[in-house]
């Protein structure tokens, strides 16, 4: 088995590994102790995604919209929960960030994952995204 | 273990009515060391209990063998007895060997009872250990989700000063309508200037065609030019010097384009 990635080690792999496909991918290492690599994806519409990897995962993350932006919030919630069975390597989630909820579209994989499986699933992660908030465009403001 | 979930969930239900819910990460982080460290508690302890009875059997069973030595060995005196026509020998070590065997059945008893406990332990050994392993990969996911939300929440924070709110997918659904609009009506503009071009170069035909502006050569062209050329050098006899090259007609100095 290969050796389990840790944030940094991921992050300067995608930076030197010449057989990664990052066209269109921008990445950078925030933080310092506890770092995650934040994301802008150019063709994506500058989609920012933040990805951790504690222990035994990597987590990826993209912010959808603000519970602000939703007109009603019980039946948006319903549709994410019908809509997160049907989408592939993502789940939907609510977060709190600094006082307002955000949902959030997510995946998870080991963090002993090769590292064109975490190529693939920032892709996926960033097209899922934009593809939900396609899909949700009548129930948002 | 199942009220993990439950515990968590009263987190949040809390946390809606306090201010910040970063408590509850920390708190979820909290609840799931606790949970781990009993788990943990809970396999030591179960290990201890299985070292235990692990020895208790061993003992009883030592025991069992040479009460089951003591059987054969009392089964041997018998026959021999019998066999010397010494029934009432056979008897009294009939009598001692009723009681062993009352003995080994109970002993056997015991044993299984212990056997019993062993494979329950074990498996309560096992289930810790897989709670314990579910639990730290669920400390990795909280861990992670917490590190990812941090740098989200240091974006909003940057956004926040200039009253732009955290850029969602919703933003960048709308900045990539906007490059496709750009793009159109770059790709509007471009045509609209490759027509321009096709008028232009049609007009130019047609100045060619009534020979208004110079055309591009043709082999009719270059004879006619090459003939120019001529002409001047057939009217002297001599080559003409350098000098007089400059009182020639701008016809003979072939042109450039």
């Amino acid at each position: 088995m290969n050796t389990p990635w840790t944030t940094h080690s991921l992050f300067d792999a995608l930076k030197s590994d010449a057989s990664a496909d990052l066209g269109g991918i921008d990445l950078e290492l925030v933080g310092g102790v506890e770092p995650t690599v934040s994301i802008v994806m150019r063709e994506h519409g500058d989609l920012g995604l933040q990805l951790a990897v504690s222990g035994g995962e990597i987590f990826v993350s993209a912010p959808l919209c603000l519970a602000s932006q939703v007109k009603n919030v019980a039946e948006f919630n319903e549709a994410c929960l019908r809509l997160n069975p049907l989408n592939p390597l993502s789940n939907l989630g609510l977060q709190n960030v600094n006082g307002e909820d955000l949902y959030i579209v997510f995946g998870e994989l080991s963090s002993r994952s090769p590292l064109d499986a975490v190529v693939e699933e920032i892709r996926v992660l960033a097209d899922n995204t934009l593809q939900a908030a396609e899909a949700f465009a009548d129930h948002l403001k | 273990m199942a009220s993990i979930w439950t515990k968590i969930i009263t987190l949040f239900r809390g946390a809606a009515h306090e201010a910040g819910t970063a408590v509850v990460d920390a708190n979820a982080l909290r609840i799931l060391d606790q949970e781990v460290r009993d788990a943990q508690n809970a396999l030591v302890r179960s290990r201890d209990d299985l070292a235990k009875i692990m020895a208790q059997r061993k003992i009883s069973a030592d025991k069992l063998g040479a009460k089951q030595a003591k059987q054969a060995e009392y089964g041997n005196y018998i026959r021999e007895a019998l066999s010397r026509d010494n029934r009432a020998l056979a008897q009294e070590v009939a009598n001692k060997l009723a009681a062993v065997e009352a003995d080994i059945a109970t002993d056997s008893k015991v044993i299984a009872d212990y056997d019993a406990s062993i494979s329950k332990l074990q498996a309560s050994a096992r289930q810790a250990e897989t709670v314990i392993n579910r639990l730290k990969q669920q400390i990795d996911t909280v861990k992670a989700t917490e590190s990812v939300q941090r740098a989200q929440a240091a974006l909003a924070a940057n956004t926040a000063g200039t009253g732009a709110k955290l850029s969602t997918a919703l933003d960048s659904l709308e900045r990539i309508k906007q490059r496709q609009t750009e793009r159109a009506a770059q790709l509007e503009v471009a045509e609209e200037m490759g027509k321009n071009q096709g008028e232009d170069a049609d007009l130019h035909r047609r100045l060619e065609q009534a020979g208004i502006v110079p055309g591009a050569s043709s082999g009719d062209s270059i004879l006619a030019r090459f003939e120019r050329e001529q002409r001047p050098a057939l009217s002297h006899e001599s080559a003409p010097q350098l000098g007089q090259s400059v009182g020639a007609t701008p016809d003979s100095v072939p042109k450039n384009g």
